[in-house]
């Protein structure tokens, strides 16, 4: 099997380690290549920490965390770096990932991925908090794109140009999110094919894969809602198709947040994924020896 | 309008105004209309910021938002975001205030001991979540000699809490998450105080003290000295405790006070 050269994840499917799965990863140790965990779940002590200390003997897990708001226009928060800089050095992942979005301001935390405005301001601000993460955790991040409902009008870089820029100026990675993609693309009238192209094969370290949902506005408008509560879409999976065509096998994580189901089902999905990595394995082992 | 593009910060405290205070005008005018209301993709951040919150509560408040009803609890906490927010991205250590603004919150202040089952529950959420440390060796004990011992302060783990309530929260609480309805009609609400320890062996314990009891653990906890703590006990079972409080791992290191303190 073709190894991932991006740290210890194998460029196979996991999983999303959620709260009640822990005894059934636990129980029956499933076959999954790896997974994947929040890091802030586990900014404590107790049982948590020692279910994910267990499994992480077993398992190769990368931490995927919400709260750094590396989109802010004031500075990090100090001491959730540091909750985080104490999670990586306890639990050693192999990937480390953040997103592309902020939700700190006045120092108040709006628990949620919030959109940024596409501008050169937001870019360098974004650039010297991915920079300074990257110092404190002594390591290279992963960055993901975010599922979004709103675009400013401001903004002046297309997405996936904002997001490849700072990869370039960083040197941080970046987590592509297929289904983000998709809802994004859905929701302002992109086209995912021009998004995928505009990102640099290279930095892609993982990918993302989710259910989402789709809401009726009372205008009879629609919009896509990245919810994360369902199996992934068939128009997901058909671009997944298009982004391991485009960036090779590819370490892929399915998640799964609302509604979790049993541990079977996200099994089954990351089984999916695994036939077309794959396939993708296969096809570039055949480019290889050509 | 102004037609000046914000800065990122103003942008920030825009959606900021939108999120918390409900107010759209300045966000909204900052947006793509694109056939779909900016308020309305405002609204969709707001639900979002709510829900994840009032989720956060339920999951540290189990008991209360089954005392007082999933409608009450949501609509309290509703009230509770606008006034407290959280200042934190760490979800665990949001609502720590929540017990005292029950108290003042006028749909369950009626419920005298609601408050009372928010605080314990938040005391159980810390022990739950409280780094781990490892248990005071007692070979670093024993190597004092009986002089030093007499002047040792504890430090207690981080997960061991004590609270004195006035109602018997403890049975209530039990009996709630237990779905007891029985054992709950039975429960006195009038009894109290009632003097609690809360702890961590595999998951969270809550154990019933007596007040001489609680009062000595809680002056081990305050770091009082040894002796002093012993003096005060009002308790024949003082030296057992402190046995058990160091064989469960809820003392975790110790300094020597001078000889003048006690």
């Amino acid at each position: 099997m073709l190894q991932s050269k991006r740290g210890s994840i194998p460029a196979k499917a996991g999983i999303g380690l959620r709260f009640p799965h822990h005894q059934a990863v636990v129980d029956t140790r499933p076959e999954v290549a790896w997974l994947e965990a929040h890091t802030e779940n586990y900014m404590g002590g107790g049982t948590s920490l020692r279910y994910l200390e267990t499994i992480r003997r077993d398992y190769p897990l990368s931490l995927h965390g919400v709260g750094l708001s590396l989109g802010s226009a004031e500075e990090i928060d100090a001491a959730h770096l540091t909750r985080v800089q104490h999670v990586v050095e306890r639990i050693e992942p192999g990937l480390v990932s953040e997103h592309l979005s902020w939700s700190i301001v006045g120092s108040v935390y709006l628990a949620d991925l919030l959109p940024l405005p596409m501008t050169e301001e937001a870019l360098a601000i974004v650039c010297r908090h991915v920079d300074q993460t990257q110092a404190t955790l002594k390591r290279r991040l992963l960055i993901e794109n975010p599922s979004t409902y709103l675009r400013f009008r401001h903004s002046t870089i297309p997405e996936w140009e904002f997001l490849s820029r700072v990869a370039e100026r960083t040197g941080c990675g970046i987590l592509c999110d297929v289904n983000n993609i998709y809802v994004s693309a859905c929701n302002h009238g992109w086209d995912p094919a021009t998004y995928l192209a505009g990102l640099p094969p290279a930095a892609i370290g993982e990918i993302h894969l989710a259910g989402h949902a789709e809401r009726q506005l009372n205008n009879g408008n629609t919009l896509r809602i990245d919810d994360h509560g369902s199996c992934v879409a068939p128009a997901v999976w058909a671009l997944y198709a298009e982004a391991l065509a485009r960036f090779g096998p590819v370490p892929t994580l399915v998640e799964w947040d609302t509604n979790v189901p049993p541990l079977e089902v996200l099994l089954g999905e990351a089984a999916r994924a695994d036939v077309m990595l794959e396939e993708t394995d296969r096809e570039y082992a055949a480019a290889d020896a050509a | 309008m102004n037609t000046q593009p914000p800065t990122l910060l103003e942008l920030q405290h825009a959606m900021y105004r939108s999120i918390v205070a409900s107010d759209d005008a300045e966000a909204a005018a900052y947006i793509v209309a694109d056939g779909i209301d900016p308020a309305a993709r405002l609204g969709i951040y707001r639900n979002t910021f709510a829900s994840v919150l009032t989720n956060a509560l339920r999951l540290s408040y189990p008991a209360v938002h089954r005392l007082v009803g999933a409608e009450c609890f949501e609509g309290v906490v509703r009230l509770f975001i606008d006034e407290a927010p959280p200042r934190t991205a760490n979800l665990d250590d949001y609502g720590a205030d929540f017990p005292d603004f029950l108290m003042r919150c006028e749909p369950v202040s009626a419920l005298a001991y609601v408050p009372d089952v928010a605080r314990l529950e938040w005391m159980v959420n810390r022990t739950l979540h409280a780094p781990d440390a490892q248990p005071l060796a007692l070979a670093r004990l024993a190597a004092l000699t009986e002089d030093e011992q007499a002047r040792v302060r504890f430090m207690p783990h981080s997960s061991a809490g004590l609270l004195r309530i006035d109602h018997p929260a403890d049975s209530i609480w039990r009996a709630v998450l237990a779905h007891d309805d029985a054992a709950l009609a039975a429960i006195d609400p009038a009894i109290g105080p009632v003097w609690v320890l809360v702890h961590r062996t595999e998951g969270v314990e809550v154990t019933r003290l007596s007040e001489p009891a609680w009062r000595f653990t809680e002056a081990l906890f305050a770091g009082r000295p040894l002796h002093s703590a012993l003096e005060d006990a009002a308790c024949d079972d003082a030296q057992q405790l402190l046995a058990q409080h160091l064989a469960a791992g809820r003392l975790v290191d110790f300094e020597l006070a001078d000889h003048a303190s006690s």
